[in-house]
């Protein structure tokens, strides 16, 4: 199975419990990813409420995922 | 003939005192200042005086007229060497004619005095074992700082003297005078923006301090961006600084964002910092954003005038207040805006004086937990068509406000209305709902779809001022139940 590298911002930070972390995944896209892990850490934050980035780019959430890639949730944040 | 002036070559007493004869002045007292062989112990074969030399001639002139003016002299001239001078050399000369010798000896005194103390002039003292070392300023420490004084950054092989002159020529609106305002506004001040406009509609409250360090605990009750732009004043007081004490809408942007070079969002609501991108998008006036959240930032720089992406590029559902925390909710570190605020400041002068390494089309994601810093390509979306001005159909409008209900609670209870408080349940324990029958259900835990909403049936959500049940209930229309209401203002807004 693909292994992705993981990073955290914000309240999924907060919600995972860590800043970043590697896992194998069957997951193909970025969206059927993040339905895995917020199944398992808890994710309350919709992805249509989120932007993914994939190797420093946003990215699509269907793009297709491969062995390696980064994948970076991003929470939009307000504070100032 | 200027009564003060430098010279980069040597002083000639005798034709300086001709000049100053009149057949009116029975008196005339001249003073010499030379280099020493000596300064504390140490031999000296020679000095450098350097000058801040505009500065300096204004304000030796108005030494002299002073003392003219208070002693009752005639006539009075001084001048002051720069470059090198060998021991013996005059490195100051000053010299008074006036009716009688009284006055001649107390001007000529006074001027060389108050030179000493104020003028900008720097002493290198070469000495006899071969090193050299600038020695104390007499002028430091006595008298305030006469200018603001660039030269560190115009060193800048960047900046020079034409970057200097294209900051001061600036004008940059800043929205927000809280935790990212505060190093932004400090910083820009500091570099010599000409203009800044300071733009807050709060007031101090004292759980700003830990993080805003414009304001002092004095300050509480105080409108911010006074506040700021006088503390700023006090600073570098040769800017200027427009204080805007109103809340920050499009009216206002339009009006401020028509003679701005950069406009910086340093707000805490998505509902402003949508509105700076669309402004800024508008007009092409370039924005610079960023938003933190506890120990984390986001920065990114929109360029509609080089066609750059823009928030709604990689935001195209607006979001919502209140659906993620603010730093009243969630908490943040001081340094956490200090930095990320001191990154806009470095963007907007990257901007200003065109320098290598501008963020354009990207998002900084910065954790400074882990010290990580991520640039994010964040490209034109091809869906934000037109150069992103498609937005007026997405922005929430007065459409947006039609989930909130203005009523009593009891009221609402009596209509048929199923409350569901959406508070923490440590908010819900410290101020009950003053009615009863309602369900407890915490915004976060909503959101994973705790509410079981039965079609048909009206539901009003509460929470303490309406802004994260205002995003609760269209969260919910957005998903098809479309009898769900916000109570307007939250509970705060319920008389009694």
């Amino acid at each position: 199975m693909p292994r992705v590298e993981l990073r955290y911002y914000a309240l999924l930070r907060e919600q995972a419990g860590r800043q970043s972390e590697t896992v194998e995944t069957a997951a193909a896209t970025p969206a059927a990813l993040y339905a895995e892990l917020a199944d398992r850490h808890g994710f309350r934050l919709p992805a249509s409420q989120l932007r993914v980035a994939v190797n420093a780019a946003f990215s699509d959430w269907e793009s297709p995922l491969r062995d390696g890639d980064e994948v970076v949730f991003i929470p939009p944040v307000a504070g100032g | 003939m200027s009564a003060f002036e430098f010279s980069a070559t040597p002083i000639e007493p005798a034709l300086l005192a001709g000049a100053l004869a009149s057949p009116a002045a029975g008196g005339f007292a001249a003073f010499e200042g030379r280099v020493r062989d000596c300064n504390e112990g140490r031999a000296v074969t020679s000095l450098e005086y350097e000058a801040f030399e505009a500065l300096g001639v204004s304000e030796g002139e108005r030494i002299v007229a002073d003392a003219l003016r208070r002693h009752g002299a005639s006539h009075a001239r001084c001048v002051h060497r720069t470059g090198r001078l060998a021991v013996g050399d005059v490195a100051v000369w000053v010299g008074v004619s006036a009716p009688h010798r009284g006055e001649a000896f107390a001007a000529c005194r006074e001027i060389i005095d108050a030179v000493k103390h104020r003028l900008p002039i720097w002493k290198k003292e070469h000495y006899a074992e071969g090193d050299s070392g600038w020695v104390h300023c007499e002028h430091a420490g006595h008298a305030p700082p006469q200018a603001f004084d660039y030269t560190r950054q115009a060193a800048l092989p960047q900046v020079g003297a034409a970057g200097q002159a294209r900051l001061a020529a600036a004008h940059v609106v800043v929205v927000g005078a809280g935790g990212l305002g505060c190093p932004v506004l400090a910083s820009l001040a500091g570099s010599g923006i000409g203009r800044l406009t300071i733009v807050d509609h709060d007031r101090v409250e004292a759980s700003n301090l830990h993080r805003q360090p414009l304001f002092t605990l004095a300050d509480v009750g105080q409108p911010k961006a006074e506040v700021a732009a006088r503390r700023l004043a006090a600073y570098n007081p040769t800017l200027r600084y427009e204080p805007v004490a109103r809340r920050f809408d499009e009216a206002l942007g339009a009006e401020l964002l028509a003679e701005a070079d950069a406009i910086v969002d340093c707000t805490d609501n998505f509902a402003a910092k949508f509105l700076v991108n669309d402004l800024a998008q508008r007009t092409g006036v370039p924005a610079v954003i960023a938003s933190v959240y506890q120990y984390e930032g986001q920065l990114q720089v929109v360029r509609a005038d080089r066609g750059g992406s823009c928030l709604r590029c990689q935001w195209p559902e607006a979001v919502r207040d209140g659906l993620v925390g603010n730093c009243a909710e969630a908490g943040v570190l001081g340094p956490v805006p200090a930095v990320l605020g001191q990154l806009q400041a470095m963007e907007v002068l990257k901007l200003l004086l065109d320098l290598p390494g501008q963020l354009a089309d990207e998002v900084l994601l910065v954790d400074l937990l882990v010290h990580g810093q991520r640039r994010l390509a964040a490209p034109r979306n091809p869906a934000c068509a037109g150069g992103c001005v498609r937005v007026d159909a997405a922005r929430p409008g007065p459409a947006a406000t039609d989930v909130d209900l203005m009523l009593p609670l009891a009221a609402a209870v009596a209509a048929g209305y199923r409350i569901v408080d959406i508070r923490e349940p440590m908010e819900c324990a410290f101020e009950p709902l003053p009615v009863t029958g309602q369900q407890s259900l915490p915004l976060a835990r909503l959101l994973e779809g705790g509410l079981a909403v039965e079609d048909g049936r009206p539901y009003l959500l509460v929470c303490a001022h309406g802004v994260r049940s205002h995003a609760a209930a269209e969260y919910l229309r957005a998903r098809g139940h479309v009898n769900v209401w916000s109570l307007a203002g939250g509970l705060a807004a319920q008389a009694g």
